[in-house]
């Protein structure tokens, strides 16, 4: 997974809102951010350092194989 | 056999608060960051767990409190005291350490956000739980100034650590980092077992040892 | 202005995926396609919708949406923004970390020598009034930035919210734009969804701004997976006429886990921004793909960015002899500079890894691999036609600024390290205040009933699909179409073709039956219907521009033809509807009326 998982969020969205490709949404039950669209994750890593409390962990590969212009 | 007893009693308190976290941190499954955050990290949850201990260093620990006189339990629980509750007093501040080693987020910022995230029953109870470890901490340093009879005074100790532990449980549960299952289960057990000893020794008080201090 | 999340509830998540899962199992039986069905999580026919008026709508919130509405609003009209993402987080503005200013105490060159080498560079290819409007302009906008604190952390939000909080623009954020609206012949609005609320939006405008940035076709490696050419095809379907779609930023990545854009990069996304002087260059990426394209993929390609005669290939992109020294993209790179290619096997010029006493990302390093910027141009040669030097398009009211803007002022080629950026601000800027008195002279026209209805019919479709593709399959399936080596990047007439068959099959036969079960597909949806029509444009101007050129290189046809091709491809909507292609000379303003009609009128 390029997101990988958060650990000790406060729920205050600036990795929701900071996301650009919408990887991120508030879960309703426990107000804390989820990763419901991993797949779309480019690793940018804005939500990481928009994070307050340096809560995201991201890795540098993806779940899905990669289409490049050669191999 | 009276020394060997006491060594016994203290290496169970050193070993639940101290050496069952440890465990519990190096073999869980956790993000390591770099060593000052992890060593912020594990300050903070032994920090923790210390103040749970809270409980078992105090005239609740009646066992403990026989073995190696109520003085020494009492300089114990007083170290521990202070010195942890500085810890957890500072730990909001902990949180955002690494703001200060980047370009991003100014680690104001960051704080400002971290402390005005009221949407989040974690945060709610993490600024009740710091009220209430510095009202703690406030009432038992000036315990003598505040003209209470000892008694009265206890109860408020006894019952506002209540609240503060529940309250700080709760959101240590809820919002830490590192608060795996086992994380989470054993502080609860912990919790429990102090709660039950200091309602039991609350509510079915015979007022033995009211009078020592 | 604060957004909100999902409304929905989980009891209502529950229904209803738990009665498309008995439909599936029962569609399972008959035919198997239980693959296809479309399991809407949100009621498509409760959707509200909502009409907010303005003067001028910003449409996107990088670096020219925000001069664009700062200006706009400083030349006294009522303006509002609405973006995909979040301002100054969204498109390739939180990643560039280079400005250009050209300011004339510290340079050598005058702006006319410094726009007569940009020329000489872009062989011709760039738009003069635009490269010297960069330069005349640069130097305030970053000033002004720097008085936002721009300068002063490595995120933009926070510097970006300055003035637009300051003059209490409204933001709204996180809705996706699906359709420009045109009436009488003139821009009269823009329509889409919130991703968060379930809400179709209008809003009607006197002139609207598009600062859309650019787009690809969500390449692996490259922060631009939000950025779909959204602005230039929603244009392109109300007649506009849009440029550039034969160029290609050519940047590499590394072999291994080549989609992690932030580790190719180094720490580079970590730093904060900072200015840069007169550097002219010829960075051509497809040198790059050439190289690999000869020798055999990227085992016997040799360092990159050392020029092709070290790896023993001839031939290739032609590089004008006063720029031979420089290396391919990305090679030179120093610090401060904006988007170019990480330094793939550049030992020397490898950036610091991450701090915090960590290693090396895992994977990083080893060979690269290409194709990590496929589907976008150069910077600011696709896009809008522009009719003047302000940044107006073929469409009354109609304007665009950035990246979103064929403005060509870095030309074919990338010439200005840094100038991207700025050149976003102060087309941002000019753009802004040209809307703003244009919005003074006309009077703002509600969107007819009639257009609302079918708009949003348009915009909700493949929430109301029972069954069709995943927008994240057919993306899947253009990436495999278009990033190989042989289609877009090292350019012959068959391959084109039959690339362009295999579009068009996604256009006719796919697009149409795009489905999406919430409002984060909605939008991917929308994204790749956008992505497909690019590639079709992209395709169809490569297969005209019967030579080689900066960074368009034809295997087929590798050398410039000055007789034939000092000229630009504008690209628009036939009067049947199909897509047209014209042709406009270098240093030429396009005009408003469509060839067809040039024709007939001659």
């Amino acid at each position: 997974m390029p997101i990988k998982s958060i650990n000790g969020c406060i729920g205050c969205e600036e990795c929701i809102k900071s996301c650009p490709t919408d990887v991120l949404r508030l879960n309703p039950d426990s107000k804390k951010a989820e990763i419901l669209y991993p797949e779309d994750c480019q690793i940018c890593h804005l939500c990481r350092m928009y994070c307050p409390v340096d809560a995201i962990v991201i890795t540098p590969d993806k779940s899905i194989p990669v289409i490049v212009s050669w191999g | 056999m009276k020394t060997q007893n006491y060594i016994i009693k203290l290496s169970v308190l050193i070993f639940s608060f101290l050496i069952v976290p440890l465990l519990l941190y190096f073999t869980g499954n956790f993000q390591r960051r770099s060593t000052l955050m992890e060593t912020l990290s594990i300050t903070t949850i032994l920090g923790f767990s210390l103040l749970l201990s809270q409980f078992f260093t105090s005239r609740l620990n009646i066992g403990l409190v026989k073995k190696i006189r109520m003085v020494n339990v009492l300089a114990i629980h007083r170290f521990i005291g202070y010195f942890f509750i500085a810890v957890i007093l500072l730990h909001p501040f902990f949180i955002i350490v690494p703001k200060f080693f980047d370009n991003g987020v100014s680690p104001s910022d960051a704080f400002v956000k971290l402390i005005t995230t009221f949407s989040t029953t974690g945060i709610i109870l993490g600024i009740i739980g710091y009220t209430l470890m510095l009202l703690l901490m406030v009432t038992a340093y000036f315990r003598f100034k505040m003209h209470l009879n000892y008694k009265t005074w206890r109860r408020l100790h006894g019952y506002s650590a209540l609240l503060f532990v529940i309250a700080a449980t709760w959101h240590v549960i809820d919002m830490g980092r590192h608060s795996n299952t086992l994380f989470s289960t054993y502080y609860v057990l912990m919790v429990v077992i102090g709660v039950f000893y200091l309602l039991k020794t609350y509510v079915t008080n015979t007022g033995k040892h009211e009078n020592k201090t | 202005m604060k957004t909100k999340h999902r409304k929905i509830s989980r009891r209502k998540f529950i229904t209803l995926t738990g009665g498309a899962a008995g439909f599936a199992a029962m569609g399972g039986f008959a035919m198997q396609v239980d693959w296809a069905l479309n399991n809407p999580e949100i009621n498509a026919e409760t959707l509200e919708n909502n009409r907010i008026t303005t003067d001028v709508l910003v449409v996107g919130s990088g670096m020219a949406g925000l001069f664009a509405a700062v200006k706009a609003h400083d030349a006294g009209a009522q303006v509002l923004m609405v973006s995909k993402g979040r301002l100054g987080s969204s498109g390739q503005t939180p990643f560039a970390k280079g400005i250009f200013a050209y300011d004339k105490d510290n340079e050598a060159l005058s702006i006319d020598e410094f726009v007569a080498k940009v020329s000489r560079s872009a062989l011709g290819t760039n738009n003069k009034a635009y490269t010297r409007q960069l330069a005349e302009h640069s130097l305030a906008r970053v000033n002004e930035l720097r008085e936002w604190g721009f300068f002063e952390s490595s995120l933009y939000n926070k510097s970006f919210s300055k003035p637009i909080e300051e003059r209490n623009i409204p933001v709204h954020e996180r809705v996706t734009i699906t359709h420009l609206v045109k009436e009488d012949d003139r821009i009269i609005g823009v329509a889409g969804f919130s991703i968060d609320e379930q809400k179709v939006l209008f809003y009607e405008a006197k002139s609207v701004i598009l600062c859309t940035g650019a787009g690809g076709f969500k390449p692996n490696g490259f922060p631009i997976c939000d950025l779909t050419h959204d602005g230039t095809v929603m244009a392109y379907n109300i007649g506009a006429k849009v440029t550039g779609k034969e160029w290609n930023d050519g940047h590499p990545a590394k072999s291994e886990n080549p989609a992690a854009c932030y580790d190719g990069w180094g720490d580079m996304f970590e730093q904060k921004p900072s200015t840069t002087r007169i550097e002219i260059r010829h960075d051509l990426g497809v040198d790059m793909n050439y190289m690999a394209y000869i020798n055999g993929g990227a085992a016997q390609m040799g360092p990159p960015g050392r020029g092709n005669q070290s790896n023993g290939v001839s031939g290739g992109p032609y590089r004008p002899e006063e720029f031979t020294s420089q290396g391919g993209p990305g090679g030179h790179s120093q610090d401060g500079e904006e988007i170019q290619g990480p330094p793939p096997g550049d030992s020397d010029r490898k950036r610091p890894l991450r701090k915090e006493g960590k290693v090396a990302p895992p994977g990083m390093g080893g060979s690269v691999v290409g194709g990590s910027t496929a589907g976008m141009s150069i910077h600011k040669a696709e896009g809008l036609v522009p009719i003047n030097d302000k940044c107006e398009s073929t469409i009354p009211g109609l304007y665009a600024a950035g990246d979103a803007l064929g403005s060509y002022m870095a030309g074919g080629i990338y010439t200005q390290i840094g100038s991207s950026l700025s050149g976003s601000a102060v087309q941002g800027a000019i753009a802004g205040e040209t809307a703003a008195n244009y919005s003074k002279t006309v009077k703002s026209k509600n969107i007819s009933t009639k257009k609302l209805k079918s708009i949003e019919e348009d915009i909700l479709a493949p929430l109301k699909r029972e069954a069709g593709y995943s927008p994240a399959w057919v993306t899947q399936t253009l990436q495999s179409i278009m990033i190989p080596n042989f289609v877009l990047y090292i350019k012959k007439e068959n391959l084109m073709k039959a690339a362009l068959a295999y579009v068009e099959e996604l256009r006719d036969h796919h697009v149409p039956h795009l489905r999406a079960s919430n409002l984060h597909e909605l939008r991917l949806a929308h994204e790749t219907k956008n992505m497909v029509i690019s590639a079709e444009m992209k395709l169809r101007a490569s297969l005209m521009r019967t030579e080689s050129r900066c960074s368009h290189f034809r295997l087929d046809y590798p050398e410039v033809d000055n007789e034939n091709w000092q000229a630009w491809i504008n690209i628009f909507k036939g009067e049947d509807g199909s897509m047209t292609l014209e042709k406009q000379p270098f240093n030429t303003w396009a005009s408003t009326t469509k060839s067809s009609e040039i024709e007939a009128n001659s």
